[in-house]
């Protein structure tokens, strides 16, 4: 975590960037060398690898990938559970960026002069996305299910919660790191902090930020999926159904269309990418 | 206009600018001339009030630097023009000419302009004035260097200081366009009687578009004459000090 800075140099001059010091890495190599020898000792490696009625399952799993179920009934199954794994992912993609936005901002401190109650807002907020990443959306979403049921307010907030955590944290981070010219030059055209935000800061951080919304987003149909394991529709409860009944064949159609939404996501963010660079 | 009292400014050790004073009047075109780390860009700092003297004073229309803080105050006094023209290279020409209006802006027009620019007229004939006229709203990286200086100039324009401080603003164009830009530059100046402050690498330009000539090395003053007395000897001595850097930094 980045502490807070004080006012950058008048129009010019960059802020040095902190590093772990050489030794102190080495000293961290080792520890983390020993702690992967450690567990290494824990592994009973006397057991075989897979037991011996699973080297059939796996067969026909592999099997059942060149035949994937394409019935007309079932693939409106598939596409109504790919639908709902999207909207999941749409809305709580959407609702942590609303929610990042603000706690980024103050996260960044930019918008505060006085030191100290730069200190308080920024740590404040801060603390505030950490504890929200810190916890996995699957739990977020056991939680919530507890909390509130299987409703679909519980996977698209389990999912905004963390989401918002990781945004918040980025954006805070960009908006620190934006040149510092163009905002120099912008108060010294009168503009106060929060006009330098508006002009200075968020365009330059605006392509950064897209790009990694939606980089976030391609992450938020996996998370989706995932999550609906816990019983909230989707094609992750999908899955699970079929695979409780080893009908390998139902799973290996939801599976390719978890695919298909990946990379039509992937295909969907690059253009806007490739448009935000032009 | 600008006064400054033994005014000094250090970084660590280095004297970036010795104690130095002078007076600057309304109206004048002034031109820094000097090698490189020379404390040009150091003084145009102190005179546009972004950064404070370690020792002596610096005087704004009669308003020590110390007691305006940036903002509009300060922005109606003085505009600059950095060395890297320093515009917002993600949003569009119009937004950056505008932003010369923030300083007297509040927080419902500064965010309204970004969907729906507002006093466009100013901001369509400032751009107009210095060439760039249909740029309005294309992004502002596309621009070329020369376009974004004028774009900078734009700016300035809509800001309406009374002083304009300009950071070697033609190092970066060619031979031609830098008479082009400098004509501008003059004119904009001269129309509303602003003072002119500009550092400048060439010495020919110099000569031949302001008024007086301030000449430092190593933060130290060499010479502050009017354009016209300036001698022979005064610009053999410059340019034999810059061969002598330029030895330096080989
Ligand atoms: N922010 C700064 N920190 C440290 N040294 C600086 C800083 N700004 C300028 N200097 C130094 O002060 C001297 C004068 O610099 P400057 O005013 O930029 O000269 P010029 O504009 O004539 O090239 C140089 O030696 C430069 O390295
Ligand atoms: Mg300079």
């Amino acid at each position: 975590m980045t502490s807070a800075k004080a006012s950058p140099a008048p129009l010019g001059g960059g802020p040095p960037a902190g590093h772990v010091p050489i030794r102190g890495r080495g000293l961290l190599t080792l520890l983390l060398l020993g702690a992967l020898t450690w567990s290494l000792t824990t592994v009973p490696w006397g057991e075989p690898l897979v037991h011996p009625g699973g080297l059939t399952v796996l067969g026909e799993m592999l099997v059942a990938a060149l035949h994937p179920t394409v019935s007309a009934e079932f693939l409106g199954i598939a596409l109504a559970a790919s639908w709902r794994t999207v909207a999941y992912a749409t809305a709580g993609v959407s609702l942590a960026i609303l929610l990042a936005f603000p706690a980024g901002v103050l996260a960044s401190g930019v918008l505060v002069r006085h030191p100290v109650l730069r200190a308080l807002t920024s740590g404040a907020s801060r603390a505030l996305l950490g504890v929200l990443r810190a916890i996995h959306e699957l739990v977020w979403a056991l939680l919530f299910v507890a909390a509130i049921g299987l409703s679909p307010f519980a996977a698209v907030l389990a999912l905004a919660l963390p989401y918002a955590g990781i945004l918040g944290r980025i954006l805070a981070e960009i908006l620190e790191d934006v040149p510092p010219g163009p905002l120099a030059a912008l108060r010294a055209a009168g503009a106060r902090e929060w006009q330098v935000l508006l002009y200075g800061r968020l365009p330059q951080a605006f392509p950064n930020m897209v790009s990694y919304a939606l980089y976030r987003y391609e992450c938020g149909i996996r998370s989706a999926t995932i999550m609906s394991f816990v019983g909230l529709g989707g094609l992750g409860y999908q899955i699970q159904i079929s695979l409780d009944d080893l009908r390998f064949r139902e799973v290996w159609t939801f599976v390719y269309c978890l695919v298909v939404l990946v990379v039509l996501v992937d295909l969907w963010s690059g253009v806007i990418r490739r448009r935000l660079l032009a | 206009m600008f006064e400054l009292v033994d005014a000094t400014k250090r970084y660590g050790p280095l004297v970036a600018l010795a104690p130095l004073s002078l007076t600057i009047t309304a109206g004048e075109r002034l031109a820094l001339m000097g090698p490189s780390g020379s404390g040009k860009t150091t003084l145009l700092h102190l005179l546009a009030g972004v950064i404070q003297p370690d020792e002596g004073r610096v005087a704004i229309a009669g308003r020590s630097t110390e007691t305006l803080r940036p903002g509009r105050d300060l922005a109606r006094l003085v505009g600059v023009m950095a060395q890297g023209f320093d515009l917002v290279p993600s949003l569009a020409v119009v937004h950056n000419v505008l932003a010369g209006r923030l300083g007297e802006w509040g927080i419902g027009r500064s965010l309204l302009s970004l969907v729906f620019p507002r006093e466009l007229p100013l901001a369509q004939a400032a751009l107009n004035r210095v060439g760039v006229g249909t740029k309005l709203y294309e992004r502002t990286a596309r621009l070329s260097g020369g376009e974004q200086q004028r774009v900078a100039l734009a700016r300035l324009l809509v800001q309406q200081p009374r002083a304009i401080l300009a950071d070697e603003p033609v190092s970066s164009v060619d031979p031609a366009r830098a008479e082009d830009l400098l004509t501008l530059l003059v004119e904009v100046a001269a129309e509303d009687g602003r003072t002119l402050i500009a550092s400048m690498h060439a010495v020919p330009l110099a000569l031949r578009y302001f008024s007086r000539v301030i000449a430092l090395r190593h933060g130290h003053l060499v010479f502050d004459r009017a354009t016209t007395a300036v001698t022979e000897a005064d610009l053999t001595a410059l340019y034999d000090l810059r061969q002598e850097e330029a030895r330096d930094v080989r």
